[in-house]
């Protein structure tokens, strides 16, 4: 964690001040070290600004067209894309410790931050406030704080959060050596695994989940780089690599509830590892992804980069909902604020990894591939579905599969038709003995 | 245990009953502590002091109950040299704001004599005062000034909240050897609650959790437990649960209980009805970021009154007083 | 009153005894081997051994920052005396408390005190123990004319008159408050006319006389042992050294301090009473003075070896701890 300014530089022993020309990377989008970051003017020469570490182009203090002293700072990287970042702290302290000094005529900056001892000043953005118990008990656990996430005051990591984050690491569960997956188990009997979307984790089965603990064990699994999840280095997040890593949680059969891209992981797991599958319930699946689809996914890396959990969030409500759903202010309202935070634990990297994956395995699968399939399959598909509009075509290619299209329901069936949707589940899961 | 309830000053008064019962040397002296009374069959009654807390007490000791005229420097002095050499004197400071004309003896007499003469003195004396706002007394009768003498060294300071542990305190107070403030809150003086018959100490540097709780500790003592406890009990109707510790004694000072609080929840809230500059507050911060730094998983709070004088109007003194609203807010700057 | 000759040859060991501790330490000042704030009782040691041979060892007197003649005369032992004034171990106050709080709970001294005018309610809270615990003894403050325009006087002098308290209030009217000239500060010409206001009696006795202190005090130590309440004793002395140690002493006239040193010498005017009324010879108290000035050497060089006190002992008698 850390963070790296760009500053206006002295390119020559007169040079005083230089113009922003133009900023050649996105906010939000990484640099490599030694890229070009930044072009400046100077004494009516154009100069390149090479970044002088990698990261995350984070904040812009200065537009192109303006002209400012040198040392004055421009921008800033981050190391990680969603560290705890306070644009104008950082600022303080860069001018503070860097300068530019103020000109004689200008007032010395009336912060106190600025003028008082250290007592008062800002903690550095590359030290994010850590609450003494929370570096205590990391300490004598080993644990690594940029890890963990703060949800404190300005972002302070609080005992709590360290606590949540062993919490999550004792639920990993090892699918290949050096890779934990996390999962959730709630409830005792049949045991039913629910497969997240993409860019999804498990909390969007809370209702399933919640309705069928009393009689299931639910068994949640976040994959590769989603919530507490490792996230290893790789290109692509294959779905039969998913598969693979579901079908090493069940060690007995078991039913498998999976939604859209999860839908995919499920019947690949079912092709796969048929011995694990009890039953498999696929909602609003998929064997070819729609160009719709290609472009929301993709959309949806980039802003995630770029954007707010809750611009995320705000961006996919039209995509995923239904015209009455979205026309309820209430649900509307309160979907977006759950979906926010579901959203912040599925990083940008994960997104692009996933999607790689999702693109690899359109099309890899046909109906007929499917006529193999000996589980009796449930199949839920909302009618007014923008993402994954084939769902029925996968209906019918399984030959044991019964299929419910919910009118006028959208593509986050879970979530819009939770109750139909949960009770659907529950009369499949009987109906299999 | 009794359902017996007797106020706050109805158990001094019988923690010095007994006192006085129990140790012949055992005197009191102070403004108006006997309060006049019939005198040679006069058809009067004693006031016994300005609140009335010693009242009877002359009827039942008429040679160890001594009213003096009001000379505070006199009082407190002289009580200092009665306790050096034999009598275990009870002074009373008429209210806490009087200090300043009595400070010398407490400050350079009282407080040293035994470190001075290298351990060849003891002052086994009380001063009972009444402190704190809450009664419109304005800005000279109503401060809060125990931190002062808790500075001192050589003086031992005591406030109960509650009139079991007056009572209790007080008889602490007279017996110990050394000299003790014991301060008497106005707002607790009238309080009720049950007190134990009979004769028994509640022993110093040893505070109580007055109400168990998780998530934050609230720190307080006198006044403030019942403010510090209304705020308990509001934080728990939305989720959150207070642990109120009440010092009862600043000096000595139960600093395991408050680390033991503190490593318990995490979080502390120190409630203190005295000004916050060098103040208990700060001293308990101070201690809690020195001693229990690795627990603190929130900043430390203080809820004091204001740096500023005590005010008469009861609006302003109620907004000067550290309220359960203002505990509260406090807790919710925490997360 | 009766002065036996064991008495008076006490008396004088006092008087001496203060001169020349006085006198050395002033010498071991100079030569750098004490510390600390240092005020010397010599010139007025009449007042103290006058009052003190009238009192018994359980009689209790309090005193002021000018107080080694006062512990002397209350019978502290010297050699204790002086460790404390080195710092040592084996000091009096076991080196914690200086010059200005030498005490002995057993000798009746409760101690030196560096506040001006503090030892008076102390005494008063004494003679108030003595009152009630009927004890038969009699407290004393000494207190310079300094003290008596401290309010702790007016309210101890007050209530001790109110309660008829035996105690006997000895005012040392030095002619200075510190370095300001009596008479600069004070309106009244006599501190013993302050009595009045508390209906108390008084009397003014020749300070540098050891015979007139003590038989005025006598009288005073009497009446309060009998129950009779509080006397104001003013005795007329002089400082003969300064209000410190060190003090350039510009703000004395040169002819007073010789006339006083010269003429009115308390040691010099014993001896020759003594000697006019055939009690003591010159033979004797020359012996005396021998004694003293060994007991006095034997004292520094004990004291210069005595062990310094432990580090532990500085967190030690801050509180009487109880098991």
């Amino acid at each position: 964690m850390g963070t790296t300014a760009i500053a206006m530089p002295k390119l020559g022993m007169t040079m005083e001040e230089g113009t922003v020309v133009e900023w050649p990377v996105a906010l939000g989008q990484h640099v490599e070290k030694g890229q070009i970051v930044l072009v400046i003017e100077s004494e009516k020469n154009e100069a390149e600004i090479e970044a002088t570490a990698a990261g995350f182009l984070r904040h812009v203090y200065v537009d192109p067209g303006e002209v400012v002293p040198c040392k004055t700072l421009l921008a800033a990287l981050t190391d990680a894309v969603d560290e705890p970042f306070d644009a104008e702290t950082f600022a303080t302290e860069h001018r503070a410790r860097y300068g530019p000094e103020p000109a004689a005529a200008e007032p010395a900056p009336a912060t106190p931050a600025a003028s008082a001892g250290p007592a008062v000043a800002a903690p550095s953005p590359a030290r994010r406030p850590v609450a003494p118990a929370a570096r205590a008990l990391a300490r004598k656990l080993g644990l690594d704080l940029d890890a963990i996430r703060g949800t404190g005051p300005h972002g302070r990591v609080v005992r709590q959060d360290v606590e949540a984050h062993v919490a999550a690491r004792e639920r990993l569960v090892e699918v290949e050596p050096g890779v934990g997956l996390e999962v959730l188990r709630e409830g005792e009997g049949e045991p039913v695994l629910f497969l997240p979307g993409f860019g999804s984790d498990v909390s969007s089965f809370a209702m399933q989940i919640h309705s069928l603990r009393p009689t299931h064990t639910c068994i949640g699994l976040n994959p590769r780089g989603v919530g507490g999840s490792d996230a290893p280095e790789a290109d692509v997040y294959a779905v039969e690599r998913a598969a693979d890593d579901a079908a090493a949680i069940c060690d007995t059969p078991t039913h498998i509830v999976g939604a859209s891209l999860g839908a995919a992981t499920a019947l690949e797991l079912a092709l796969r590892h048929p011995e694990r599958v009890r039953s498999l319930t696929l909602i609003t699946p998929f064997l070819v992804r729609s160009a719709r689809l290609r472009a929301v996914t993709e959309a949806w890396a980039r802003l995630a980069a770029e954007a707010s959990p809750e611009a995320v969030a705000s961006f996919l409500l039209p995509w995923l909902f239904s015209e009455t759903y979205l026309a309820d202010d209430t649900a509307r309202e309160r979907t977006l604020r759950g979906l926010a935070p579901a959203v912040a634990r599925v990083p940008a990297a994960t997104l692009e990894r996933t999607r790689a994956g999702l693109e690899a395995w359109s099309g890899r699968r046909s109906p007929d591939d499917l006529g193999e399939l000996r589980a009796p399959a449930l199949i839920l598909i909302g009618a007014q579905d923008l993402l994954t509009p084939d769902g029925e075509s996968v209906g019918a290619a399984l030959p044991h599969a019964h299929t419910i299209v919910i009118s006028g329901a959208g593509h986050g069936l879970a979530i819009e038709e939770g109750d139909t949707v949960t009770r659907a589940i529950r009369e499949h899961l009987a109906s299999v003995r | 245990m009794t359902d017996r309830k007797l106020s706050v000053a109805a158990a001094i008064n019988e923690a010095l009953h007994i006192a006085m019962q129990t140790d012949p040397d055992v005197i009191l002296l102070g403004e108006d502590v006997a309060g006049g009374g019939a005198r040679d069959g006069d058809d009067v009654d004693e006031m016994g002091g300005v609140l009335g807390v010693t009242k009877g007490l002359v009827k039942a000791f008429p040679d160890r109950v001594l009213d003096t005229p009001i000379s505070e420097m006199g009082i407190i002095g002289t009580a200092v040299g009665a306790a050096a050499t034999g009598l275990r004197p009870v002074a009373e400071l008429m209210f806490m704001d009087f200090l300043g004309t009595c400070l010398d003896p407490l400050l350079n007499q009282a407080a040293k004599l035994r470190y001075m003469f290298g351990g060849k003195a003891r002052v086994p004396l009380t001063v009972r005062t009444v402190s704190g706002a809450g009664m419109q007394a304005a800005a000279q009768h109503s401060q809060s000034l125990y931190w002062i003498t808790t500075g001192i060294p050589g003086l031992k300071t005591v406030i109960p909240s509650n009139p079991a542990d007056a009572k209790g305190l007080l008889l602490s107070a007279i017996r110990d050897d050394n000299p003790v403030i014991f301060c008497e809150p106005k707002t607790v003086l009238y309080a009720s609650g049950p007190v134990p018959e009979g004769d028994y100490e509640v022993p110093f540097g040893k505070a109580k959790i007055v109400r168990e709780g998780s998530d934050v500790s609230l720190i307080a003592f006198g006044a403030t437990v019942r403010v510090a406890l209304q705020a308990a009990e509001r934080l728990a109707a939305d989720g959150t649960s207070a642990e109120v510790l009440d010092l009862r004694s600043l000096q000595p000072l139960d600093e395991e209980a408050i680390l033991t609080t503190l490593a318990k929840t995490g979080s502390v809230v120190i409630v203190d009805e005295a000004t916050p500059r060098c103040g208990i507050a700060s001293d308990v911060a101070a201690l809690c970021v020195d001693q229990g730094f690795d627990h603190l998983n929130t900043p430390v709070k203080r809820v004091t009154a204001p740096h500023c004088p005590v005010p008469f109007a009861k609006v302003l003194e109620d907004a000067y007083m550290p309220s359960a609203e203002r505990v509260i807010a406090a807790v919710a700057e925490l997360s | 009153m009766e002065l036996k000759p064991d008495d008076l040859r006490l008396a004088y060991r006092h008087m001496r005894m203060i001169r020349l501790f006085e006198e050395k330490l002033s010498d071991l000042v100079q030569a750098g081997k004490l510390g600390g704030f240092l005020h010397l009782y010599a010139g007025e040691e009449a007042v103290a051994v006058g009052v003190c041979s009238q009192l018994q060892e359980t009689d209790v007197v309090t005193s002021t920052h000018r107080g080694h003649g006062h512990c002397i005369a209350k019978g502290v032992e010297v050699p204790g005396m002086m460790a404390e004034l080195f710092g040592r171990a084996t000091g009096t106050c076991k080196g914690k408390g200086g010059s200005m709080h030498i005490a002995d709970m057993d000798k009746g001294m409760l101690g030196a005190n560096g506040i001006v005018g503090a030892g008076i309610p102390l005494a008063t809270g004494a003679a108030l123990t003595a009152k009630l615990k009927r004890t038969g003894n009699v407290a004393v403050a000494f207190f310079g004319d300094g003290a008596s325009n401290q309010g702790q006087f007016h309210e101890s002098l007050n209530m001790a008159a109110n309660w008829q308290l035996p105690v006997v209030y000895v005012v040392e009217n030095n002619g200075f408050g510190e370095f300001t000239p009596t008479e600069f500060v004070v309106p009244v010409r006599d501190i013993a006319e302050r009595a009045r206001s508390y209906a108390m009696r008084s009397e003014i006795a020749d300070g540098m006389d050891f015979f007139d202190v003590a038989e005025k005090a006598s009288k005073a130590i009497a009446a309060a042992r009998a129950g009779e309440g509080p006397t104001l004793l003013e005795c007329k002395t002089y400082r003969f050294m300064g209000h410190f140690v060190g003090d350039p002493l510009p703000y004395r006239h040169k002819e007073e301090a010789e006339d006083w040193i010269q003429n009115r010498d308390p040691l010099q005017g014993f001896e020759r009473t003594v000697a006019e009324r055939g009690l003591l010879s010159a033979g004797e108290l020359r012996v005396i003075d021998g004694d003293v000035e060994r007991e006095l050497a034997a004292a520094v060089a004990a004291a210069e070896e005595a062990p310094l006190p432990s580090i532990d002992e500085l967190l030690t008698d801050v509180y009487v701890e109880t098991a």
